[in-house]
């Protein structure tokens, strides 16, 4: 338990899980992005109601609009959230979301608790953020929620061998490497790591590389050695 | 285990439960296919906790973390709060409205208090009136007049209509959330609220108007200062937990007031609506007799406070 860090939950069976908790930054850009969003929408509204009810029901427009702006001020951000699962357009595009303490889908009311204290949150939320491990600002802690990267599933190269005496770190490099090869641009410096790898391989497991041509382009021949296969 | 012979057996799994996890993003899952997901999550769950110890950083490790991470949030969380209105007014908004009780005591005590305090201070002094009211309200008093009537006169009932609704539920939202600043905003509200009506009834005792004035809130009046005793006592609650926490850890303390805070909040805020439209509808109408709107306002309050003590049995916690 001492080495858990405090991003870290024990989820079923008391299996530590990692939470990639998202900061001050990504944070502060997603909120920024959502007003923006919420000005733009207010003025669409303003417009809207201008056009289509100024013509059809003018007496209802003012209606229309006290209204609306209500609604924007109150439940632009929790409407979001709970239509999106716990993400707003701000939040979609820098991909990160609301989860709860549990790393869980949070519901509709942890949801709307979050976003009640919004106002407050824009005096005191930047500071409690700044000084919180977990970037938690007030509403954050009134819901018991957190907002994470929406990390989906990594693909990459896995290997189908390995040498005998490859620990974690060699395993970890080779994938590594496979998987941005593509787009190393200095060809001489991709060239060079692979044939790096390759001396490993020839020490480690010379009859990984059986069948493979001596004039093969590198990084294929590091693929086939180790039959890298994407997941 | 060595890596590859660790990833060729446990490969299959892990993409059927990928699979699975973008299935029940795209349609409800039933029953077996849930099991069949709780099966996969927990063994992607023990997979993760070996690549993490024996292969951390490799493209198996950082997977099985995703993959982890998803179900994480898939199959966990507040699912079990979701429920229909009609389950909600008659089940969650009286259990938490009846949670809070001593709470919405003590607010009472306090608007009370300061309603007394107010009046007192206006018929003792009523130069107070005009600070309070303004000169042209007062001036519309010396007339025989209530501020009130240009509620109506000036804008259409509709518009006002929203104003007024709109307003109380921006006041009922500012004096819950405020309850975060360790309960000093509904204190303030509810003092405020309590001083400005005794006063206010205060200056028209003065000018012989407070008649006319209870006229006009006897229809709309009763509940909506229920609402802000109700709302106000909701933020207290929240203000509460976290000052005194008690035995229980303080944000788990704040998260469960919070959670019930909501709800009492929530069986509120339509009243607003209907209050609104009685505030510039009935309330200001002349036409409509003064026992009428005080039936009105009575049967309001009382679908609300029946609703409220609906008894219902004390869910598991």
């Amino acid at each position: 338990m001492a080495d858990i860090g405090r991003e870290s939950i024990l989820g079923l069976d008391n299996i530590r899980l990692d939470l990639p908790v998202a900061g001050l930054g990504s944070r502060s850009l997603a909120a920024f992005l959502d007003y923006l969003v919420l000005g733009l929408a207010g003025v669409a509204w303003l417009f809207l109601g201008g056009l289509v009810l100024g013509y059809l029901a003018p007496d209802w427009f003012p209606v229309f609009l006290i209204f609306g702006f209500f609604l924007l001020d109150w439940g632009f951000f929790a409407g979001q959230e709970i239509g999106m699962g716990g993400r707003t357009l701000g939040k979609k595009a820098l991909k990160i979301r609301v989860v709860t303490a549990e790393g869980g889908t949070p519901g509709p009311g942890a949801l709307l608790i979050r976003n009640l204290v919004r106002t407050l949150d824009l005096v005191i939320g930047v500071v409690m953020m700044a000084i919180d491990p977990l970037s938690r600002r007030l509403g954050d802690r009134l819901a018991g929620t957190l907002v994470i990267h929406d990390r989906r599933p990594e693909t990459g190269p896995v290997l189908g061998r390995v040498p005998p005496g490859w620990g974690a770190r060699e395993l970890a490099a080779v994938e590594a490497f496979l998987a941005r090869a593509a787009e190393l641009e200095d060809r001489v410096l991709r060239r060079e790591m692979a044939d790096r790898i390759l001396a490993r391989i020839r020490r480690d497991a010379p009859e990984m590389l059986a069948g493979i041509s001596a004039d093969a382009e590198p990084v294929a021949a590091v693929r086939r050695a180790l039959q890298a296969e994407e997941p | 285990m060595d890596y590859s012979r660790f990833v060729r057996l446990r490969k299959p799994l892990w993409d059927g439960f990928e699979e699975r996890l973008a299935g029940s993003r795209q349609r409800e899952a039933g029953y077996e296919a849930l099991e069949e997901m709780a099966l996969g999550y927990r063994q992607v769950l023990h997979d993760h906790a070996l690549a993490a110890s024996r292969f951390p950083g490799t493209a198996a490790a950082r997977r099985l973390q995703g993959l982890a991470l998803e179900g994480t949030r898939q199959l966990t969380g507040d699912r079990a709060e979701r429920s229909g209105l009609l389950v909600f007014f008659s089940r969650s908004f009286p259990r938490a409205f009846q949670r809070q009780l001593g709470l919405t005591g003590l607010a009472l005590a306090l608007f009370l208090f300061a309603a007394a305090w107010g009046l007192a201070l206006a018929v003792l002094r009523p130069a107070l009136g005009l600070s309070l009211l303004g000169p042209r309200a007062v001036q519309g008093l010396e007339e025989g007049h209530l501020w009130t009537e240009s509620l109506v006169t000036t804008v259409p009932p509709a518009v006002a209509s929203s104003g007024i609704a709109t307003n109380n539920l921006s006041v009922a939202l500012m004096a819950w959330s405020g309850g975060v600043l360790a309960g000093l905003v509904p204190l303030y509200s509810l003092l405020l609220n309590g001083l400005m009506l005794g006063a206010i009834f205060g200056v028209t005792l003065h000018y012989s108007m407070a008649g006319a004035l209870l006229e006009f809130i006897s229809a709309h009046g009763p509940l909506e200062i229920t609402l802000i005793l109700v709302c106000a006592a909701a933020g207290l609650g929240i203000g509460r937990s976290l000052v005194a926490a008690g035995d229980r850890p303080r944000a788990l303390a704040v998260r469960e007031t919070a959670r019930d805070a909501l709800a009492v909040l929530l069986g509120c805020l339509p009243w607003f609506v209907v209050l609104g439209l009685v505030e510039t509808l009935v309330s200001p109408a002349p036409q409509i007799p003064f026992p009428l709107k005080v039936l009105l306002g009575l049967t309001l309050e009382g679908i609300f406070l029946a609703l409220a003590f609906r008894s219902v049995p004390e869910a598991n916690r």
